[in-house]
C-alpha cells in the first residue's frame, strides 16, 4: 500500500515537473542567438504611377442626406439647399365603405424634418422653408430653382430650442432632441395659407430649405427612414356636414429628396479628386517591389499625398477618405474589395500632407501575388460631405509616395 | 510480484508518455550561440556516478563492446528535470525542462554476439531568449521586445553491435544516424502599435552520419580499462529542403577504468575528449573527466560519483568549465525482471560572464522480459 502510495505521488511529481519554462532575457551578443530580424525602410518616391480620377459615383439624390450650407468663402459662397417632393393623397377622401368626399382644402398641416448632423459652434441657426415646385426631379440643378421666392416658413432653431420644451406656443412650432441619435427633430406648423393643397396636383406639394446663421451654417437633413414627414389637416366634403369635416390621413413621407448646391465642384484635371458631390475617386497603380512583395514581411506602409489645393468644404465638416484596393482593375468601374481598409480624416482648408496608414494592404498585396496593386481612394460616406480634396498626381514633384517598413527573412538555421 | 509489474508498468507510461514530442538532453545558454548543448550518452546509472561507469554500464549508448556482457533483452528509458538558475549580467532566471535523454534496446543474437538500438540525445537546442532594445526608425527610436525560440533537438539514432573475442578482451561498433528538427521562431512587438508585429518561423531539420568503435579490456579479476573513439562527419542544417548551414562535427575519443575489489564496491572512472572546436568560431575542444562508484548490491545499491571538463560553446577565448556532483540508488523489482534507478546531480558551469546551476532529478527504467 505504502509503495502504491509512493508511486501514485512519484507520478503526480513526474508529471508537474513536465511544465517548462525556457524563456530568459538575452545577454547579448554573447548568449543571444547569431541571427537578427533586420528592419529595412524604403520610401518609395517612383511606385505609384497611372493615376487617374474619376466622378459620379454616388449622386446628391443618392445620398442618405440632404445637405444644407450657407458658407461665404473667398471668391464665392457655397450655398447648398435641400429639395423634396412628397405625393399627395389625390383629389378624393374615403370617409367610410360607402362614402368618399372631395378633398376641400388643408386647414393646416405639419412638416417634420430631422438635421442629422450639425455644427453645436453654429449659432442664430435659422431655416427657411420654400414651396417648390413640384415638378422637382433628378434633373433639377441649382439654378433652375434658385432663387427661392414663395417662403413659407422661418424658424430660429436656437431660438425654439430654449423655449420651455422646445415648443413656440405662437407659432405652433417645436424641436425635441433625439439624445439616442443625437438628432434635432424640427416640427413646423403650416397654416392654412401655407398649407395649401391643390386637388388638382393631386395634393403634391415641393419644398425647398435654405438655412443662415452667424457663421458656418452648414447641416445636414435626413431623408427616408428620418424624413422628411408631411402631416395634414384636411378638410373632407360630407353631406351630412355644412362645409365639410376634418380629416387626419397618415403621414406622408418624401417621394424626392436631395439637395441643389452652387458652385459645383470644378472639372476633373490632372489631379487627384477625392470626395465632393457627385463623389469623385482616384485611383493609384503601384508598382510593388519584388523584393518585398516576395521574401518579406510589411509592418508598417504609409501612403504619403500632398494636397494640390486647400480642402474644400464646410469648416466643421471635416470628412473621412479611405484607401482600398480593388479586385480587378477595371479603370473607374473596378470592384473594391470591401475586405480591407484605411482611413484618414480631412479637415477643410488643410493644406498639410495627407499621411494613411496602407499597412493591411500591402500586407494583402504580398500575402495574395495575384491581388492587383491598385489603391482606391475614396470618402468614406460619399455625397454626404460637400468637402473635396485634390491631390498631386504621379506626374508632379510633389507626387505620390509610400513608405514601407519591412522585415527582411529571418536565417533560420544558422548557427 | 503484482504490486511490482504495476509499479513498472506505471513507470513505463510516465517515461514515454512525452517521447514523440522531445527526446532531448539538458539545456544551456551556452548553447545558444553554438550548434547547441551536447547531450550526455549515460543511462541514470552511468550519470548517477559522474558518467564514470559509461563506458563499463551496457545500457549506456556512450560505448558498444560492453553489450557483448547483456545477458538477455533488455530495454531502458531515462527521464531527467531540470531547474536551472542562469546567471548572467547580474540577473538570475530560473528556469525549468525535463527531458529523456536515451532510451533503448539491447540483447544478445548468439554466444558472445549482441546487438543494440536506441535512441539518444546528441545537441539540444531548445531556448528561448527575449531582448529588450530600440532602433531608429522614421526619425524616432523605437522601442521594441524581441523574442527568438528553438524548440527541438538533434537526436543520434545508433544502431551498434558488440562480440566477446575472448574471456578478457570484447569489441563494439555502431553506426550512428544524426536526425532531428528544431521550431524556430522570431518575434518582435514594437512598443508603438502603428508598427505591426513582426513573427517569421521555420522547421529547421538537421542530418549527420557517424561511425563509432570500442574496446573493453579485463586486466585482471576486478580490474578493466575501455576505450572508445566516434567520428561524425557534418550537421546540414536544412530549411525548407535548402540547406542553410552545414557544420563539421566532432571526432571523440575517451577511456575507462574499472575496479571492482568486492562484489558490494565498484569503482570507477573515466575521461573523454571531443574535438567541438571543428564547429566553427567560438567552439572549442574540450575535455571531459568523471570518477564514481556504486556500494552494495544490485538489487539497490547506492551510487555517487563527481565530475568536470569544459563547455564546448561559449563567447571568448576559453572554454567554459563545468563541475557536478551526483548521487543515486536503484531498486529491483519482480525478479531483477525490472530496475527502478534514481539519481540527483548538482551541476555548475561558468564561463563568460554567466554561471548556471542546476539541479537534475533523473529517473530510469530498466526492463528484462
Amino acid at each position: 500500500m505504502t509503495r502504491r502510495r509512493l508511486a501514485l505521488v512519484g507520478a503526480v511529481l513526474l508529471v508537474a515537473a513536465c511544465v517548462e519554462r525556457l524563456t530568459a532575457p538575452g545577454d547579448c551578443p554573447d548568449y543571444c542567438p547569431s541571427g537578427q530580424i533586420t528592419i529595412v525602410d524604403t520610401l518609395l518616391t517612383t511606385s505609384i504611377n497611372r493615376d487617374s480620377s474619376y466622378r459620379g459615383y454616388v449622386l446628391a439624390y443618392q445620398t442618405p442626406l440632404m445637405l444644407a450650407a450657407q458658407l461665404p468663402g473667398a471668391t464665392d459662397t457655397l450655398d447648398s439647399r435641400p429639395i423634396f417632393r412628397i405625393n399627395g393623397i389625390g383629389r378624393g377622401f374615403v370617409l367610410s365603405t360607402t362614402d368618399t368626399g372631395a378633398i376641400l382644402g388643408a386647414d393646416s398641416a405639419r412638416l417634420q424634418v430631422r438635421i442629422v448632423r450639425r455644427d453645436t459652434a453654429t449659432h442664430n441657426l435659422w431655416v427657411h422653408l420654400y414651396r417648390l415646385p413640384i415638378t422637382i426631379d433628378t434633373s433639377t440643378t441649382f439654378g433652375s430653382v434658385v432663387p427661392f421666392t414663395d417662403s413659407l416658413r422661418s424658424v430660429n432653431v436656437d431660438t425654439l430650442l430654449a423655449q420651455p420644451g422646445g415648443k413656440d406656443a405662437v407659432t405652433g412650432d417645436s424641436v425635441v432632441v433625439d439624445t439616442v441619435n443625437h438628432h434635432l427633430v424640427l416640427s413646423l406648423k403650416l397654416d392654412a395659407a401655407a398649407a395649401r393643397y391643390v386637388g388638382t396636383d393631386s395634393g403634391t406639394v415641393a419644398y425647398g430649405i435654405r438655412i443662415a446663421a452667424d457663421t458656418r451654417a452648414s447641416l445636414a437633413f435626413g431623408k427616408g427612414t428620418f424624413g422628411p414627414l408631411l402631416q395634414w389637416y384636411l378638410r373632407v366634403d360630407s353631406a351630412d356636414t355644412p362645409g365639410g369635416v376634418a380629416r387626419t390621413p397618415g403621414a406622408l413621407g418624401a417621394a424626392f429628396a436631395s439637395f441643389v448646391f452652387a458652385p459645383p465642384p470644378a472639372p476633373l484635371d490632372s489631379t487627384l479628386a477625392v470626395g465632393g458631390v457627385p463623389s469623385a475617386r482616384s485611383l493609384l497603380r503601384v508598382a510593388f517591389p519584388r523584393v518585398i512583395r516576395d521574401s518579406s514581411q510589411i509592418i508598417r506602409a504609409t501612403l504619403f499625398l500632398e494636397p494640390a489645393v486647400p480642402a474644400r468644404g464646410a469648416p466643421a465638416d471635416s470628412f473621412v477618405i479611405e484607401a482600398r484596393t480593388v479586385f480587378a482593375d477595371f479603370g473607374a468601374k473596378s470592384p473594391i474589395d470591401p475586405r480591407l481598409g484605411d482611413t484618414t480624416v480631412i479637415h477643410p482648408d488643410s493644406t498639410g500632407t495627407v499621411k494613411i496608414e496602407v499597412t493591411n494592404l500591402l500586407q494583402l498585396w504580398a500575402a495574395d501575388s495575384t491581388h492587383p496593386t491598385v489603391l482606391v481612394l475614396r470618402p468614406q460616406l460619399e455625397a454626404q460631405f460637400l468637402g473635396e480634396i485634390r491631390f498631386y498626381p504621379s506626374i508632379a514633384a510633389a507626387r505620390p509616395t509610400l513608405q514601407v517598413t519591412f522585415v527582411r527573412p529571418f536565417r533560420f538555421g544558422v548557427p | 510480484m503484482r504490486r511490482a509489474v504495476g509499479t513498472v508498468v506505471a513507470a513505463v507510461a510516465l517515461l514515454t508518455a512525452n517521447l514523440p514530442v522531445r527526446l532531448s538532453g539538458q539545456d544551456s545558454q551556452f548553447g545558444i550561440r553554438g550548434l547547441g548543448t551536447p547531450g550526455r550518452w549515460e543511462s541514470v546509472r552511468a550519470r548517477s556516478t559522474g558518467g564514470a561507469f559509461g563506458p563499463f554500464d551496457g545500457l549506456s549508448p556512450l560505448m558498444e563492446a560492453q553489450l557483448a556482457d547483456v545477458a538477455q533483452l533488455t530495454a531502458t528509458a531515462a527521464g531527467a528535470t531540470s531547474n536551472r538558475d542562469a546567471e548572467v549580467g547580474g540577473t538570475t532566471t530560473a528556469l525549468r525542462a525535463t527531458r529523456f535523454p536515451v532510451m533503448g534496446v539491447a540483447g544478445p543474437l548468439g554466444r558472445g554476439f549482441a546487438v543494440a538500438a536506441g535512441f539518444t540525445t546528441y545537441l539540444d537546442k531548445s531556448w528561448d531568449v527575449t531582448l529588450r532594445d530600440s532602433l531608429p526608425l522614421r526619425g524616432v527610436v523605437r522601442p521594441y521586445t524581441d523574442e527568438i525560440t528553438s524548440d527541438g533537438s538533434v537526436t543520434d539514432v545508433r544502431l551498434a553491435a558488440a562480440s566477446r573475442l575472448s574471456r578478457r578482451i570484447a569489441i563494439g561498433a555502431a553506426v550512428h544516424v544524426l536526425a532531428g528538427s528544431t521550431r524556430m521562431t522570431a518575434e518582435r512587438r514594437f512598443d508603438d502599435s502603428t508598427f505591426h508585429p513582426v513573427q517569421q518561423s521555420a522547421d529547421v531539420r538537421y542530418d549527420g552520419f557517424g561511425v563509432s568503435g570500442s574496446v573493453l579490456i579485463g586486466l585482471a579479476p576486478g580490474l578493466s580499462i575501455a576505450g572508445w573513439a566516434r567520428s561524425d562527419n557534418r550537421l546540414r542544417a536544412k530549411v525548407a529542403d535548402t540547406a542553410s548551414a552545414v557544420t563539421d562535427l566532432p571526432l571523440m575519443a575517451g577511456g575507462g577504468l574499472l575496479i571492482v575489489p568486492s562484489p558490494s564496491a565498484r569503482f570507477a572512472a573515466a575521461a573523454a575528449w571531443r574535438s567541438w572546436s571543428k564547429a566553427g568560431a567560438g567552439a572549442f575542444d574540450t575535455w571531459s573527466w568523471s570518477a564514481g562508484a556504486e556500494f552494495g548490491s544490485r538489487r539497490m545499491p547506492i551510487r555517487l560519483g563527481v565530475r568536470g571538463g569544459q563547455v564546448p560553446f561559449g563567447p571568448g577565448t576559453k572554454a567554459p568549465t563545468e563541475v557536478a556532483g551526483s548521487l543515486g540508488t536503484g531498486r529491483a523489482f519482480a525478479q531483477g525482471r525490472a530496475f527502478v534507478d534514481l539519481g540527483l546531480e548538482r551541476l555548475e558551469r561558468r564561463g563568460g560572464g554567466l554561471t548556471e546551476r542546476v539541479w537534475t532529478v533523473l529517473v530510469g527504467l530498466t526492463v528484462r522480459p
